[in-house]
């Protein structure tokens, strides 16, 4: 006895729960192929009319494409600079480097709204209100830390007598950084730059007030027109978002084992 | 092995962007704090005033949407470790099979994107949504129940959008427990129950206590599940701070509720680690 395997009521509780936790997105799938503007249950008639509205709207593919490119170049200079720093702060070559990475922690404890006001101001102040750039760079602050928490950690389990080892035989620090640790961190690198994408693509608190009306990302898009009410589009493009996501979930997980990141 | 100064080449790119669009624009804020404002000219200029942090604890109604922001961090957070518990039970000690599948099921929504989640909950519980229609089609209620812009509809939704990094964290905590210190007391003589009470739950504590810091400061924090399910009239106070930057203009008394806000979690924050660490001394 007692090898403390949980019980049924317990394992039916926690099944509850996982359910639970797939409901809105089995309801947003059910409402965008529903022929009624309000899903009922069962759905009465199947339509893709709302697809076909929404990828026909210029203003939801601007927002797509806003959302795409500010999301993929925020993680790559993310991905730059966040790898050369873990390095660094690694190597511990530099004095205080606790207090430094206390510092490019910081931006995921200080509450996501307060950033953006913030930069709001500051932006406003030194007049680069409306540059995408400035846009690019809030993503880079608040998709660094998942970057530079995962690089840490893959760097952390590594032994350095490999690369020490390239060294010796004559490769010099970058070679030997790019043909030895890097493949080495590779997997826990592609989960940190998966949060950061993911993190950047789903930002509202800072982008809505730093992006102008021509810089709408998706996000902002759908946060905005449900104060209308619920709209059939909105639902269709949430369906399309979670396509994504679970292509881009099955792909890490084949790549690089994703579950043992998180 | 790389020298000191290849390593400030390499990390001060980023410390450059941090210092120049994080740091400077929240030290920046600080003095806005202390402004006056005057409804319909903006902030007077060289003004000095504490009145913006003192309407934080004075005023009516700004004291019930911080009270409602601390109530609805706790509520949240006590829902997600009950919850969540048995979640992170099932992974660790149910059959091996099972774990990466549910683990999956746990992730997937962390993974979706925020506003597509909280637009879920607006299509269940809006007076014609879902959950609505069933009850009002199986007779159970003569009209539709208020679930939105209200408390309700925050603690449901917020649940649910916070849930995963608790089970995450509770599993953690759960694969640390050594087991053998639980088949001792089983074999001394301790029911099950007894085993969980006083073995388990009391090992998972770091866990139990890192997942409701961190689910309460996400939830004391969040602006966009409470705007989406509880509208421009109730308010928390990152919907109230939005409101004062993007409607009333009003951005002394906004950024005074920022610092207010900011200042709680890092406190909240900074307690918890010190505990833990005291804690770990201890033991």
């Amino acid at each position: 006895m007692s090898d403390m395997k949980p019980t049924l009521p317990i394992s039916i509780v926690a099944l509850l729960v996982v359910a639970f936790l797939q409901v809105p997105v089995l309801v947003v799938v059910l409402t965008s192929f529903s022929e009624t503007s309000y899903l009922t249950i069962p759905p009465q008639g199947w339509t893709l009319k709302w697809f076909a509205e929404v990828l026909s709207d210029p203003v939801y593919l601007r927002a797509i494409w806003n959302s795409v490119i500010l999301a993929v170049s925020s993680t790559l200079l993310s991905l730059v600079l966040g790898v050369a720093a873990a390095y660094a702060l690694f190597r511990k070559a530099i004095p205080g480097s606790e207090a430094i990475t206390a510092l490019l922690m910081a931006p995921l404890i200080v509450p996501s709204v307060v950033i953006g006001v913030a930069m709001l101001q500051y932006v406003t102040l030194v007049g680069l209100r409306g540059s995408f750039l400035v846009l690019i760079v809030a993503h880079v602050v608040i998709t660094v830390p998942y970057i530079l928490r995962s690089a840490l950690a893959s760097l952390s389990g590594l032994d350095v007598s490999v690369e020490e080892a390239a060294r010796v035989l004559g490769a010099d620090g970058f070679t030997a950084f790019r043909l030895v640790t890097l493949p080495l961190i590779k997997p826990g690198l592609v989960a940190g730059a998966l949060f950061a994408f993911v993190t950047s693509m789903e930002n509202v608190p800072v982008t809505i007030f730093l992006a102008s009306a021509r810089q709408t990302t998706l996000p902002i898009l759908i946060f905005s027109s449900v104060e209308m009410g619920v709209n059939p589009g909105v639902a269709a493009i949430s369906t399309l978002l979670i396509i994504a996501t679970v292509i881009v979930l099955l792909l890490a997980e084949r790549w690089a084992g994703f579950h043992k990141f998180v | 092995m790389i020298g000191q100064r290849s390593a400030w080449l390499l990390i001060a790119p980023l410390l450059l962007v941090l210092l120049l669009s994080f740091v400077v624009p929240l030290v920046l804020l600080l003095p806005t704090s202390f402004q006056e404002y005057q409804p319909g000219q903006g902030m007077v200029a060289g003004s000095f005033t504490w009145e913006n942090y003192l309407r934080i604890a004075t005023d009516g109604y700004y004291r019930e949407v911080v009270l409602r922001t601390l109530g609805l961090g706790l509520g949240v957070t006590v829902l997600c470790l009950l919850t969540g518990y048995p979640v992170a039970y099932l992974i660790v000690r149910g059959h091996p099979r099972w774990r990466l599948p549910l683990t999956l099921l746990v992730i997937f929504p962390l993974m979706l994107n925020l506003v597509v989640r909280s637009f879920g909950w607006i299509v269940l519980l809006t007076n014609r949504g879902v959950v609505n229609n069933l009850l009002l089609d199986l007779g159970l209620i003569e009209r539709p129940l208020k679930l939105m812009f209200n408390m309700t509809g925050l603690l449901i939704g917020l649940t649910h959008i916070y849930l995963p990094f608790m089970v995450l964290m509770l599993v953690a905590a759960l694969q640390n427990v050594p087991r053998d210190v639980e088949a001792a007391a089983a074999t001394l003589g301790s029911s099950r129950t007894h085993v969980f009470w006083s073995v388990t739950l009391p090992l998972t504590a770091p866990g139990i206590i890192g997942g409701s810091i961190l689910v309460f400061v996400l939830t004391i924090s969040a602006l966009v599940t409470p705007r989406m399910l509880g509208g421009p009239t109730y308010q928390v106070m990152a919907t109230l701070i939005y409101d004062e930057y993007m409607q009333l203009l009003d951005w002394p008394s906004g950024s005074a509720l920022s610092f207010a806000l900011a200042a709680s979690t890092l406190v909240i924050i900074w307690i918890s680690s010190r505990m833990t660490r005291r804690w770990a001394g201890m033991a």
